[in-house]
Formats: C-alpha cells, sequence, structure tokens
C-alpha cells in the first residue's frame, strides 16, 4: 500500500505543517494540501484521508478557526485560519519538533 | 468543557459542512488533474465525525437498538437466557436483600448516627442510678436505657400469655425519636403504666383496632393505658430483625438498662468512650459499689450499620453464613452466565457471516465487540429486571417465614439502595461473564477463517468444563450442610432429651416482689411436678442449656495457695434434682445439700481447665466480686448453645443460695413414658400453683429442636441452593453438548459412510464427553478444597468439606447428568443416514 517514494507523515507533523501553512493567511483545505505539497518541493503528499480529520481535530481543538468563503473560482469554500492559540501551539511543536528531528539525526549519524 | 458546549453547538451543522467542503476539494483536484489519492471517503468522514459526537454513547444507543431488533428474531433464546439470568440474578439479589436487613438494618429513630451504645463496669446493663449520674453530667445530648429482653404476662380477657417486652427508661422515645403511627411514645410526664405496642401485634390481637390509644390492657396484673402504636416495619435498636410486642417504662427501680448515648453533634464515638470513661471514674469515687469498678471495661459503640456488626462478636458466625450464603449463590449465578453465553456462542455462529462483512468494511475490533456485548448487555439488564422483581416477592415472602425461635425475630424487607445497585452490578457483571467470551470467540473465528471449526470447538470446550466445575463447586457445599445437618442429628447434647419435659415460668413483678416469694414458688413447683404420677424427677433452674445462656468470666483465686487463674466459663442456677432429671452424670461427690451456702458443682472441662491438679471435691474457689465457694461435685459436661462447640467449663451454683432470683423459672421434668402424654399434666399442676402466671411447656426435644436449626436452615437453602445450581448447570450442559454434537452431525456422517460403526462412534463422542467432565470435576475439586477451610466454621467439627465419600457422590451425580446430557442428542446424530447428514451444513 505505501508508496516508497512517498514519505509517510510522522504521527503529530501534520498538525505543525498545517499550522504552519496557515500562518500565511486564511486559506481552504485544497490550498493546505497543495501549500504543504509546495513548499515541501514535491515531497510530502497529504491525503484528505488525513486532512480533514485534522483539520476538524485542530478546529475542535481551538487552534484553527473556519469560515465559509468564496473562492478564487467563485465557489463556496471553507476557509481556516489560524488562532492564538495555535499560533502558541506552533511555538511548542515547533520546539518539540527539532529535538526530535536533532536527536533522529543524531542516532542515525552515529 | 469548551469541546463539550462546541459539540453541543456545531455538530448539526458539521456533517453537511464536511460534504460540501469534500465535494469541492475533488472538484479542485480534479480540475487541476492532480493526483493525490482520495481514499476511503466513508472513514474519513466517520474518523472526523467521531471527533464531534458523543460517539460512544450514540453507537451504544445504536447497537442496543440493533441488539434489539435481533433479539426479538430468536425468542426461544431470549426466553431461556432470561430464564437463567432472572433466577440467577433474583435467586443473589434476594439473598442479598435479607443478608443486608438482617446484618445491617438501620433502626426506625431519628439520626441513628448519633446514637451509641455504651458499656462501664464490664457489663452490657447498668443500674438506673448509673444512668441517671450519666444523664446529669451533661456530657451527652441524653441518655436513654432499655432492657430488650423482658417478658410481661399479658391477659387478654381469658387467657394469660407471655409477651416480649422493651422496658425503657422515660426518656426512651424522647432521645431515640423514633416516629409512631398512632398515638405518641410516653415521656417523663407520663404515668407508669403506659404501653407502646408494635404494629404486628395490635394488628394481629386488636384487629388493627384504630380506637386502641386509650384502652387499658392487663399485663402482669395491672392495667396499663395504650398510648401508642409503632409504624409498621419498625426496627427495633437491638438489629437483627429482633421484634418484641410491647414497650414499657421500666417497672422496677432495681432493672439494669442497657445505655443508650445520644451523642452531641459534633462528638465521635472516640471522644464518646474518653468522656465516658472519665465519667465512671468519678462515679467509682462518688458512688463506689463492692467489687465493681465502673472504669473497668468502657466501651461506646455505634448502633447502626457495619460498625454495629464488627462491635458485635457474636455475630460473626451468623456474617460468615451469609456471606457463604452469598458466595453459593454466586455460583449458581455464574452457573447461569455460562449458560447463557453458551446460548450466545451457539447463535454467534449463525452470525459469522454478518460479522464477516461488518469486518471486511473495516469495522475495528473494539467497535464490534461492543455490538456484541451490547446484546448480552440488553440480556442481562432485563435479565436484572426480572430478577430483582422476582427477588422483591422472595424476600418478602421468605422473611414472612416465621422461624422456630424462642424470641420474635421479623424481618422487614423493602427494597432500597443497597439492594437496586447490588442487582445492578450483578447485571453488569452478567454481561461480562456471559457476553465477553462468545463475543470474543466470535469475533476470532472471524478474523481467521483456517481456525474457525478449531478454535470453535475450544471455545465450547471451555464452557463444558466450566460449567461442570462450577456446578461440582455448589453441589460440594449443599453435600456438605446435608451431611452436617445428618450429623447434628446424632450428636448428643450431653443431656437427656427424649424423657424430659421443659416448662417455664414467667412470674409477675408485682405477685413476687421479693427472693423470699420467688423461691417459694419454685419450692412448691418441684413439690408439685414430682408429686405427678408417672413422673420421675423434677427440678428448678434458672436456664435450660439452649434456650439461653450466661457466661461468666473474670478472675478466680484459689483459698489454698492463693494462686489466681484468669477464667471463663458457663454458668446456672439450679437445685440438687436437676442433674438426675436431666440425665448428667455425677462423676465425684455429693450434689448441694442444701445446707451451706458456699456449695459450687462444676463440670469436667472446668476441673481440666483450671484446677490445674487439685483434687475437685473441697477445692475452695473465689470468684472476683463473690464469697468464696467450695467444690461439691463434679459433673459432667453439656453443650450449651450449639451441637458443634467444644467441651466448655461449666458453673452451677445452687439455686436455693442465689441473691437476686430471676422471675422466669425453669423446670425440667423426667417422665417414665413419652413426654408428650405428660405435657398437660406438668402445665395443669404449675396452673394450679398461681393461674397468674404465664406458662410455656413443651418437651424437651421441642423446645431445643432450635439447636438444629443454623445446620438445618443451612443445609435447606444451601441444599436448594445446590439444586438449583445443578439443574442450571444439567440446562446448560445438556445445550452445549447437544449443540456440539449436532454441529459434528456432517463428521460423524462422513465416518458412518467411510464405515465407522454406530457404536465406535459413540464411544468416541462419550469419550471425548468424559474427558471434558473430568476436567471440569478436577478443577471444581480444587476449589472445593479450597473453600472448605473457610466453610469449617459452621459445621460440625470432624466433617470436613473434603470428605472424600461426599466428594465421590458429587462426581457421580457430575458424570451421570452428563452422561444424560450427551445421551439424547448422540442417539440423534448417530441414528442419521450418512446420506442424509452430508447434505446438511
Amino acid at each position: 500500500m505505501a508508496k516508497s517514494s512517498t514519505p509517510a507523515l510522522l504521527q503529530g507533523t501534520l498538525d505543525l505543517l498545517i499550522l504552519h501553512a496557515l500562518r500565511r493567511g486564511a486559506m481552504h483545505g485544497y490550498a493546505i494540501a497543495q501549500t504543504i505539497h509546495v513548499l515541501s518541493t514535491d515531497v510530502l503528499r497529504v491525503e484528505e484521508g488525513s486532512l480533514y480529520p485534522a483539520l476538524y481535530r485542530l478546529e475542535l481543538d481551538g487552534a484553527i478557526s473556519a469560515e465559509w468563503g468564496l473562492s478564487e473560482n467563485n465557489r463556496k469554500a471553507k476557509y481556516y485560519s489560524i488562532t492564538k492559540r495555535g499560533v502558541k501551539l506552533i511555538a511548542e511543536q515547533q520546539e518539540t519538533w527539532s529535538r526530535l528531528s536533532e536527536a533522529v539525526n543524531r542516532v542515525l549519524a552515529s | 468543557m469548551r469541546r463539550f458546549i462546541l459539540k453541543l453547538w456545531r455538530r448539526r451543522r458539521m456533517e453537511r459542512d464536511l460534504e460540501a467542503e469534500l465535494e469541492f476539494h475533488r472538484e479542485m483536484a480534479a480540475a487541476r488533474s492532480n493526483t493525490i489519492p482520495l481514499g476511503n471517503t466513508g472513514v474519513l468522514k466517520e474518523e472526523a465525525f467521531d471527533l464531534w459526537r458523543f460517539t460512544v454513547i450514540e453507537n451504544l444507543w445504536r447497537d442496543l437498538a440493533f441488539a434489539l431488533r435481533g433479539l426479538r428474531r430468536s425468542p426461544g433464546f431470549v426466553a431461556s437466557a432470561l430464564l437463567s439470568l432472572a433466577l440467577g440474578i433474583g435467586v443473589n439479589t434476594t439473598m442479598f436483600s435479607i443478608a443486608v436487613e438482617f446484618l445491617l438494618s438501620q433502626p426506625s429513630v431519628s439520626n441513628p448516627a448519633t446514637l451509641a451504645q455504651a458499656r462501664i463496669g464490664n457489663s452490657s446493663h447498668s443500674s438506673q442510678e448509673a444512668l441517671e449520674f450519666i444523664r446529669r453530667a451533661n456530657v451527652f445530648a441524653d441518655v436513654a436505657g432499655e432492657r430488650n429482653n423482658s417478658s410481661v404476662n399479658w391477659n387478654d380477657g381469658q387467657e394469660t400469655r407471655h409477651v416480649f417486652a422493651v422496658e425503657a427508661s422515660k426518656n426512651y422515645f424522647d432521645v431515640l425519636g423514633a416516629p409512631l403511627a398512632m398515638g405518641r411514645g410516653w415521656n417523663e410526664r407520663d404515668a407508669d403504666e403506659v404501653a407502646v405496642l408494635r404494629f404486628e401485634f395490635w394488628v394481629s390481637n386488636f384487629g388493627a383496632d384504630p380506637s386502641i390509644v386509650g384502652r387499658l390492657i392487663q399485663l402482669d396484673g395491672r392495667a396499663f393505658t395504650v398510648i401508642g402504636v409503632l409504624p409498621e416495619g419498625h426496627r427495633t435498636l437491638t438489629g437483627y430483625g429482633y421484634s418484641p410486642d410491647i414497650y414499657l417504662p421500666v417497672m422496677k427501680r432495681s432493672t439494669d438498662l442497657e445505655l443508650i448515648l445520644r451523642l452531641k453533634p459534633d462528638m465521635k464515638i472516640g471522644a464518646a468512650s474518653g468522656a465516658l470513661a472519665a465519667l465512671a471514674e468519678r462515679m467509682d469515687n462518688q458512688m463506689p459499689e463492692r467489687g465493681h469498678k465502673y472504669a473497668e471495661g468502657v466501651l461506646v459503640t455505634p448502633m447502626e450499620g457495619l460498625a454495629r456488626l464488627k462491635s458485635n462478636s457474636a455475630a460473626m458466625p451468623v456474617v460468615l453464613f451469609f456471606v457463604t450464603l452469598l458466595v453459593l449463590v454466586g455460583l449458581v449465578l455464574m452457573i447461569a452466565c455460562v449458560n447463557v453465553a453458551g446460548l450466545t456462542l451457539a447463535r454467534s455462529s449463525a452470525r459469522k457471516q454478518e460479522i464477516a462483512i461488518r469486518l471486511s468494511l473495516g469495522a475495528s475490533r473494539g467497535r464490534l465487540l461492543q455490538q456484541l456485548l451490547a446484546e448480552s448487555l440488553l440480556l442481562s439488564m432485563s435479565g436484572a429486571a426480572l430478577g430483582f422483581g422476582f427477588a422483591l416477592m422472595a424476600a418478602k415472602a421468605l422473611a414472612s417465614i416465621p422461624l422456630p425461635l424462642p424470641f420474635p425475630i421479623r424481618l422487614s424487607i423493602e427494597p432500597d439502595w443497597r439492594v437496586a445497585s447490588y442487582a445492578a452490578v450483578l447485571a453488569v457483571f452478567s454481561t461480562v461473564v456471559s457476553g465477553l467470551m462468545p463475543a470474543w470467540q466470535t469475533m476470532r473465528e472471524s478474523l481467521n477463517a483456517d481456525l474457525r471449526r478449531e478454535g470453535r470447538m475450544r471455545g465450547r470446550k471451555v464452557l463444558v468444563a466450566a460449567q461442570v466445575a462450577l456446578s461440582f463447586l455448589v453441589l460440594a457445599v449443599g453435600a456438605l450442610f446435608a451431611q452436617n445437618l445428618l450429623r447434628a442429628r446424632e450428636l448428643g447434647p450431653g443431656f437427656d432429651l427424649q424423657n424430659t419435659i421443659k416448662a417455664e415460668s414467667f412470674l409477675a413483678p408485682n405477685g413476687y416482689p421479693d427472693d423470699a416469694r420467688i423461691k417459694l414458688y419454685w419450692r412448691r413447683a418441684v413439690a408439685a411436678l414430682e408429686a405427678i404420677p408417672g413422673v420421675e424427677g423434677a427440678a428448678a433452674a434458672r436456664l435450660i442449656p439452649f434456650t439461653d445462656s450466661i457466661t461468666y468470666g473474670g478472675q478466680l483465686t484459689f483459698a489454698d495457695n492463693g494462686e489466681k487463674a484468669s477464667y471463663r466459663s458457663n454458668w446456672n442456677a439450679v437445685t440438687p434434682g436437676y442433674f438426675a432429671a436431666m440425665g448428667i452424670a455425677v462423676l465425684q461427690g455429693e450434689l448441694f445439700s442444701g445446707r451451706q451456702a458456699d456449695e459450687v458443682i462444676v463440670n469436667d472441662a472446668f476441673v481440666r481447665a483450671y484446677l490445674g491438679g487439685r483434687v475437685p471435691v473441697g477445692t475452695v474457689f473465689q470468684r472476683k466480686g463473690a464469697a468464696p465457694q467450695r467444690i461439691v461435685a463434679v459433673v459432667r459436661g453439656t453443650k450449651n448453645s450449639t451441637l458443634g462447640e467444644g467441651d466448655l467449663p461449666q458453673i452451677y451454683d445452687s439455686l436455693e443460695q442465689v441473691v437476686g432470683q430471676y422471675p422466669r423459672l425453669q423446670f425440667v421434668v423426667k417422665t417414665a413414658g413419652p413426654p408428650a402424654s405428660q405435657v398437660a399434666a406438668v402445665r395443669a399442676a404449675l396452673r394450679q400453683l398461681d393461674p397468674a402466671v404465664a406458662l410455656e411447656v413443651s418437651t424437651l426435644f421441642g423446645a431445643i429442636g432450635l439447636a438444629f436449626l443454623p445446620s438445618q436452615i443451612g443445609a435447606g437453602l444451601m441444599g436448594s441452593i445446590a439444586m438449583l445450581g445443578l439443574l442450571l448447570a444439567a440446562i446448560g450442559l445438556y445445550g452445549i453438548l447437544a449443540f456440539t454434537i449436532a454441529r459434528r452431525t456432517r463428521e460423524i456422517g462422513i465416518r458412518l459412510a467411510l464405515g465407522a460403526s454406530r457404536a465406535g462412534i459413540g464411544a468416541m463422542v462419550l469419550r471425548e464427553t468424559a474427558a471434558l467432565v473430568a476436567v471440569g470435576a478436577a478443577v471444581g475439586l480444587g476449589l472445593s478444597v479450597l473453600i472448605a477451610k473457610p466453610l469449617a466454621a459452621f459445621v460440625i467439627p470432624g466433617i470436613s468439606a473434603t470428605n472424600p465419600l461426599s466428594l465421590a457422590a458429587v462426581c457421580a451425580v457430575m458424570a451421570l447428568t452428563a452422561l444424560l446430557a450427551t445421551i439424547a442428542p448422540l442417539r440423534r446424530a448417530i441414528g442419521i443416514q450418512p446420506s442424509q447428514c452430508l447434505r446438511l451444513d
């Protein structure tokens, strides 16, 4: 099932990526997935199967808020934007992530 | 909290939103011919929704509805499962409600938590002067006193009857705050001759006459005014269902009372104990009594619930009895659950397709387990509801059976939260026991098709073995008690039961105000009884063994060398003819001559325990607080309260010498022929002596058949519970075995077609069943050995739960049951035509 060329996202990192993407401003789900895809230079692909549950969870946690708006092609779309709480969460999660990735790198380097 | 509110607020909208959002996403992706995989949209939705819903509850609700639909389609299964569970839970709840009412009943008083019972000077009863002293000290909110084992002679206009009464202090009702159904309780301003009646006494003897308050009744030859009636189901301070009929203000100044403290609201039991001890020391200084120290043995104990039970060491065997009973009915419930598990398993094999489909659609194991358990939960809850209803009726019916006890015990069983929660706990327990195993089994089968057959068979094998083990255990306990009953009949009490009549006289205090008058009565009575033709001997006694007992303990000082010993001994006061009339052998010495005041008789156990090698006859000892006494004779010991007890030391004082004669007297009459024919003559002789004395005359055997009661009730109850368990187990075994064999019909057909003989197949199936039963029996045997020790407390020494004979009998019964359960389905299976069964399945 898993495709070897596409690294699977580590548990918890998706939240961080979504929040990070949303710092650029409010955007809809598809745009979030695209942003992550582009920013990661086509390495990371976010499936909608994991994207939407993550969005709904973040909204419930109060890290993002959602609003219906009009898309660039004049369609109704749900726009997500980051809340204050979300900004705080980024800081925390970034910290955790850098500690984790450093640790993993150190293990692999040894 | 915020999540909770958000969920409530937005969950409805959320479903539509997600739908639209996904639609948009897909459109965008399609427009840019982006190939990011869509994934399983159904699962995605479920996952997103789960966050926003009260998933567990909503699922549970759906599962229950689904289970209900499923159950409706199989009424046979539901009926048998419900019957099993309702019986199991019902029997448990019944026993529990009786045990709770008997052991933990709350007295019908206001605020029972601040009531306490007090002992001072090592005695449960204290003088009224002592009570007044404590009351005046104002340390407690108030102090009342009661004597719960008094009796009065009630003359209903035609006959004098002996009724149980509570004598209590003048402030009794004020302190207790007990509610009344009619009238009021007495207070300090009332006259002495007032009475309060128990509800049931009023109903059965006064036809529930509403004008009873104000009426006069004759008690002990005096007229008392009825001023109140207690409400139905009034619970006394004594507890244990003890329900005397009449309450009176204490009649004699010299009557000792039990002290009842009403504590001040902030006072704890420990503090009360300390305060009372300080008071008792003041009493020793200000109103000293010879040979008695108030400050010794001061104890304050609560009057309700567990604390009261803990403080009453005499209740321990009863507690143990109820615990055993509850464990036993618990086992019966286990058997019922195993039955239901077997039925469920059989049923679920028919559902394996449905479950396989659900699994392949992506249902999680936990989710499926929940769904399968919902059915068991539904069954258990309905079973518990039915069982609860059954228990209410059964407990009331059981409690209303009059017990052949010498004092009135009446339990008023009302359903309360304790009983209801017990039933609820049992329902959850049954759900887990009856549902988890089959549900788990079913899921494993569906997950792993290869293991299917073998796995299912294993589950069933476990059930059969468990069933056998449980019923083995129940039967073993039942057998133990049956054996106990048989042995109790054989064991002698140490005196003659066959040719003896027991008579009891209750003297009214106004006719017999002092020792001289009481002594005169029993002297004349003994003479009158001895004069009856066909009577070989008669005697008077303070007590008759098995109806009542008094034990003394403390310090014994020997006159010869001043040696001291601490002793504990049964006590009785008798006339010299007692030993001959009761058939108790005199081992050494001469009986009371009546000429000297210091004569005492002891039994052989007393000699062994305390005399330390002295020649018994002639030994002088002094009990603390009494005059020195000289042993004049040694007699053989008797049992005193239970047949199972060991040899206890016993002291007999001469009734002639007892200071403070008791107005309740016992007579024993030895008859030449069968005693029953002489009962009327004994009654007539005593009545002639004084018609105003209430009498109770019966054969000794009839009077103390009570001694057999604990083992009788035990054997009866446990025996019937064991039978119920066996019946349930037999039905369950039959069900599981029949199903197992039916599943093998195809295999049997193939074997037959391949040339196996019917006898050979029969032997094979029987062999396999036998192996299962053997495993179950072995486990049951192990468990019975484990519980044998705690049970030993109820049974006569020498009887053991691991008696090979009774265990062999239990094994035989189990084997027979299993055989019967196997034969019918087996015959059907091997009787079938091979061609026919190949088409099955």
